[in-house]
């Protein structure tokens, strides 16, 4: 039969990724359920572009977050190669770029 | 419980080859896809497709579901047949469509029906009940959810109670819908799309790897006044034509709860934005108000009015339409 529980949590403070935290590779790969060598490239694809010079070093911002879960949804919901993933990603983008512009002309 | 055509779901023929299912669930896949797709509807349709897939791909599982005939309805009250799997074999890796531990698909959340034909509890009549899709996913150690607050909230910071569902496996087997209420500080400053992370509220981890983190998506709900891009608000300014032709002090309603006194100058036209710098949404460096005028021209109904909008004409020599040359 199906259990209902409830767990009650008082007040959790939270941290904004970017503005309080930058992720490591090992965060984001958690984070996005994506494997590090995945993580990795993407990121030599240009997909996702993180502060610093070494994978160790590699700092991602919420951008890289969100492109990332994108990422591996379409990798593993699509199956999608890595190019593929960059293109759907650099069209998803410009999609909501023209969206936003929409937007703030107040065009719907 | 409903009966789910699969066929009808994936849009082929009871006949069709493996080859038809596979194009027909790649082009709807890539359509109704969450991440492609922001109709609110496209996240349901997306699982009802890898469901209906999850099966037609299988032989073994299309075989057992062919046997239940076609003359079945989509949404039909239907309860299997007695033995009716019997003989079939089929491994039961629903829950990660065979991808364990990585994998970071929309998965889960299975119908009453699939569960109860192919789920891992399908021993077990009826099932889990509802489950409000919140974006949650279950697998792995941190857990994602999307949660709506309102404008202000950005601006002033607010406390929310936000109820999250995720199924869990006990180390039975046995599926539990989960609910959690959990109380969230939203810090001042947060914008749509950005993820606020609580420490150690995801999953449980496995021997002393401790808890996962919870990612929770920030949205806005719509709002009637504001539009609002990244850390920027747009707010729409209705003026009178006298009003943006003489200039004017108007008071505006700020998206933090308070007024502004703002002065139009004269000769403003519609659509030249004016900035107002910070009253954005605030952070390190805040966003900027913009204040979009349009002017609203008021119809001619009586008398006066009529000769208000005549004395307008002889008191212009006004050619709007000179760059038409006709």
């Amino acid at each position: 039969m199906t259990k209902m529980t409830r767990t009650q949590i008082t007040w959790i403070e939270g941290s904004i990724v970017e503005d309080d935290i930058h992720m490591s590779i090992l965060e984001i790969s958690k984070a996005a359920r994506a494997p590090a060598e995945l993580i990795m490239s993407w990121v030599s694809e240009g997909v996702l572009s993180p502060a610093g010079s070494s994978p160790e070093d590699w700092r991602f911002s919420n951008d890289s977050l969100r492109r990332a879960k994108t990422a591996a949804h379409l990798t593993h919901d699509l199956e999608l190669n890595t190019p593929g993933v960059a293109l759907a990603l650099d069209l998803l983008d410009e999609i909501a770029r023209l969206r936003n512009q929409l937007l703030r002309e107040n065009i719907t | 419980m409903k009966f789910r055509d699969y066929y009808e779901t994936l849009g082929v023929a009871r006949s069709a080859t493996e080859a038809e299912i596979k194009a027909a669930y790649r082009k709807l896949a890539r359509k109704y896809h969450p991440d492609v797709n922001k109709e609110a509807s496209a996240e349901d349709q997306f699982k009802e497709l890898g469901e209906a897939y999850s099966v037609l791909k299988d032989t073994e599982k299309r075989a057992a579901y062919d046997r239940m005939g076609a003359n079945w309805k989509n949404g039909q009250d239907f309860t299997p047949p007695p033995n009716w799997n019997e003989g079939f074999e089929y491994s039961n890796d629903n829950y990660s469509d065979g991808h364990p531990g990585f994998g970071g698909g929309h998965q889960g959340n299975q119908s009453e029906f699939f569960e109860s034909l192919f789920g891992q509890g399908r021993y077990r009549q009826g099932g889990r009940g509802g489950n409000p899709s919140q974006g949650m996913d279950f697998k792995g150690q941190d857990h994602h959810a999307k949660i709506s607050i309102d404008l202000v909230d950005a601006y002033n910071g607010a406390k929310r109670t936000i109820t999250l569902h995720m199924p869990t496996q006990d180390t039975s087997g046995h599926v539990s819908t989960q609910e959690r209420k959990l109380d969230v500080s939203i810090p001042k400053g947060i914008k749509a799309g950005q993820n606020l992370r609580l420490a150690g509220q995801g999953g449980p981890g496995m021997g002393a790897g401790g808890s996962g983190d919870l990612y929770l998506e920030i949205d806005f709900h719509p709002n009637p006044i504001y539009r609002v891009d990244g850390k920027d608000v747009y707010l729409d300014l209705p003026l009178a034509p006298w009003e943006a032709a003489l200039g004017t002090a108007v008071n505006i309603p700020t998206p933090a709860g308070s007024t502004l006194e703002l002065t139009i100058p004269a000769g403003t036209a519609t659509g030249r934005k004016m900035r107002l710098k910070g009253k954005g949404i605030p952070s390190k460096e805040a966003g900027d108000l913009y204040v979009v005028p349009s002017i609203v021209l008021p119809g001619a109904e009586t008398d006066l009015q009529k000769e208000a909008y005549q004395t307008l004409e002889k008191a212009f020599d006004f050619k709007p339409r000179t760059h038409l040359k006709g």
